[in-house]
Order: C-alpha cells, then structure tokens, then sequence
C-alpha cells in the first residue's frame, strides 16, 4: 500500500488511572505512525483508555523461542510444565488442602454438623428453622 | 447562542455570521457524506475503521454548527440538514468532487482538513461565545485529523511511482476549487464585528505557510510563489460560484443518496 510491508502490532491499554496495563488487541500498520493512529481508533477513541501502548510483535519474545534460551545438551528445559505437584506454593492449593483436613477431622469427631464442611451456613439454616 | 450575545451584533453581522455558520456546516456534512464511502472498501481495515470514524467526527461537528445556526435563525437542524434542495447547500466547490480514488481523497482530505484548521485558528476568540465553544472542540479532533492525514501525504509521497503519480494528479486538479474553502463570504461585517479575528485573505496566507511546509520539501504541487511577505497564486483563481448554488453531478448524486430517507417522508420523527 505504501511501498512498506505490513507489521502486526500489540496494544496494551490502562483503562483507568493506578489500572494495570492490559492486553487490548492487536492490529495491522505499514510503521509505528499508523499503527498509532490506528490503536487510538480502535482502542481510544471512546474514552475507553488513558494509556495505550504499541508494540510490535517482532519485539516480544516468546519463552519458548528456540533461540532464546539455550539448555545444555538439548535437554528441555519444562520450564511452564514443572513435572513434580506444586500446589502447596499457591494459596488455592493451601485452603483445598485445610478443607479437606477439616472435613476428615470432623468425619473422626463423628456427631452433627459432620456433613457440613461450612460451619457458619449450617447454623444459619438451623435460624430459618427456629423462626 | 443566548439572545443577549445575538443583540451585540447588528444586521449585517447577523447575516454573515449566518453565511459562515451555514457554509463551515455544509463543507463538514458534504465532506462527512463523500468520505463515509470509504466504509467497507478503504485500502485495509484499520484505515477502514479510521476514515469511518473521520467522516463521522465531521457529521458531529456539522450538526453541532447546525444547531448554532438554528439558535441564531430560528427552525430545525435535520430539516437544515437535509431537507434543502441542491442548491441551497453552501460547501465549497472542493467538495462537490467524488470520494474517486484514495489519494485523491487523502488529497481533498488534507487540503480540506488544513483550510478548516485556519479558519478555525481565526474563530477561536470569536465574539459569538457559542461558536468559540464549539470551534474549541471541533480544533481538538481536527488536530489529529491533520496528524492522519499529514501522514498519508507523506506516504503516499514516497511510496513510490504510482501512489505519488496519483497524489500529484489529485492535488494539480483539486488546487484551483480548495481555494473556494476559504472564499465565498461575506467576512467584513464579521471582522468588524470581531466574530472572525481576521479577514479570510489573511486566513488563506496563514494556511498556505503552513502546506508550504509540508507541500515544498515533498516536492507537491503548490501553485504559489513568494512575493515579499505574501503567497502570490502561479494558477488562475477559482472559477465564480465557490460556494453554489450551481453545483457539479457528482454532488446532486451525493445529495440524492444523503437525503433519500429524509424525503421518503419529511414529517417522520426519528
């Protein structure tokens, strides 16, 4: 169109301010000028963001690039799919775990309530009962 | 426009400022129309979208001055719009030519968009407080308009042999009739008036310093040369009637398309 080839460019948009940076879309330009204008059409022009952020895509790197990292003897590094149970590094993976003691300990306890894992919605239908 | 604001101004004022506002709405509504053609078909759809959303800022601001004609004058911003025959528009002859192809259309564009930027320079400060009001937030869209298009000329300037040729072409056949954007008004009564901060000969030197800077190191068609402190035309001045009322096909076609609605039934509430 203009002699230049076109690039994929990455937007990035802050909705409001103190807002976190956040992938918008992407689109195509024959240079950073258009691809500018053309991110504030689609992603600014309605008062939808503060900030944009342009990027070609060339310049973002992807973490399995094969000529990005380079491990020894060709090993694959797994660097995304670690082969061993994490779980206990994420607060999830704690409070699944507390829960599932929890209700183990009430199942040893024996008694009522034993059933219920959510103490505090038991007793609230206990109320409705009374009533 | 409030009626202490309207008092200030005598007769003769009252009608050029309703010349102007007339004129400077019917180039934004023509204009919006011929580049809204570009929906669906522009060179790629990014510039799909972005020419889209130029022709519709000019609807908006086209109403917008509707509106303050209407408060002047009395009567109703559609029926203005498009419930006049043909030669009752006042655009300037510039844009009676077609959408034809994409640099011609980038060519009117950044003749229009840069015309209409001085004129709105000289109407900031205008003593009808209502029009400075609304020339302050049209300058604000316009100035990316310029941005896009200064863009596009530059582009298609060094984007090789054919967009260039095609470029040269519409710019050589669109001088004589962009002349007619600042032309056609009756400016005195509102330079006196202090509506206009200056006379529209003044306005046209200032816009021809500025495409000088753009048009001159591109090596563009610019029919002028320098004389002392003044652009001198190298070409003939545009032909009589700038602003109507005989106006070309291609915009009794255009007028045909932008009020078919309207005339199927005049009276409708939309």
């Amino acid at each position: 169109m203009t002699g230049q080839p076109m690039q994929v460019f990455e937007v990035f948009r802050r909705e409001r301010e103190g807002g976190p940076m956040q992938h918008a879309g992407n689109l195509l330009a024959p240079d950073p000028e258009l691809a500018a204008h053309y991110a504030r059409e689609f992603y600014g022009r309605r008062q939808e963001s503060v900030r944009l952020w342009i990027v070609p895509r060339a310049a973002i790197r992807d973490l399995a690039d094969p000529d990005l990292l380079q491990p020894p003897f060709d090993r694959d590094p797994d660097l995304l799919q670690p082969p061993f149970d994490r779980s206990f590094k994420k607060p999830a993976g704690y409070s699944a775990e507390i829960k599932r003691k929890l209700a183990e300990a009430r199942a040893r306890a024996g008694g009522e309530g034993a059933e219920d894992d959510d103490p505090v919605a038991a007793s609230g239908r206990e109320g409705v009962e009374q009533a | 426009m409030t009626a202490q604001a309207a008092e200030q101004l005598d007769q003769q004022a009252r009608d050029a400022l309703a010349g102007l506002l007339l004129a400077m709405a019917d180039d934004e509504f023509v204009l919006g129309f011929w580049d809204s053609e570009w929906t669906g078909i522009a060179p790629v759809l990014e510039e799909d979208v972005a020419i889209a959303s130029l022709a519709q800022d000019e609807i908006g601001h086209a109403q917008a001055l509707y509106r303050l004609l209407t408060d002047l004058q009395g009567g109703d911003p559609d029926r203005l719009a498009f419930g006049r025959p043909p030669e009752e528009y006042r655009h300037a002859r510039l844009l009676d030519h077609p959408r034809t192809d994409w640099a011609f259309t980038v060519a009117r564009r950044f003749l229009y968009d840069t015309a209409d930027a001085a004129r709105l320079d000289a109407l900031v400060a205008s003593a009808h407080r209502p029009l400075a009001e609304v020339v302050a937030k049209m300058r604000r869209e316009e100035t990316y308009h310029l941005l896009h298009m200064h863009a596009w000329v530059e582009r298609l300037a060094g984007g090789g042999e054919e967009p260039r040729a095609r470029l040269e072409a519409a710019l050589e056949r669109l001088w004589p009739d962009a002349r007619c954007v600042l032309g056609g008004l009756d400016d005195a009564p509102l330079v006196a008036a202090g509506v206009l901060a200056e006379p529209l000969a003044a306005v046209e030197q200032r816009w021809l310093d500025g495409l000088a800077r753009v048009l001159e190191p591109l090596a563009l068609p610019f029919p002028f040369r320098r004389d002392g402190d003044r652009w001198e035309p190298t070409k003939a001045p545009p032909a009589a009637g700038c602003r109507g009322p005989r106006r070309a096909d291609d915009f009794l076609w255009l007028w045909e398309q932008f009020t078919m609605v309207y005339r199927s039934d005049p009276e409708a509430s939309w």
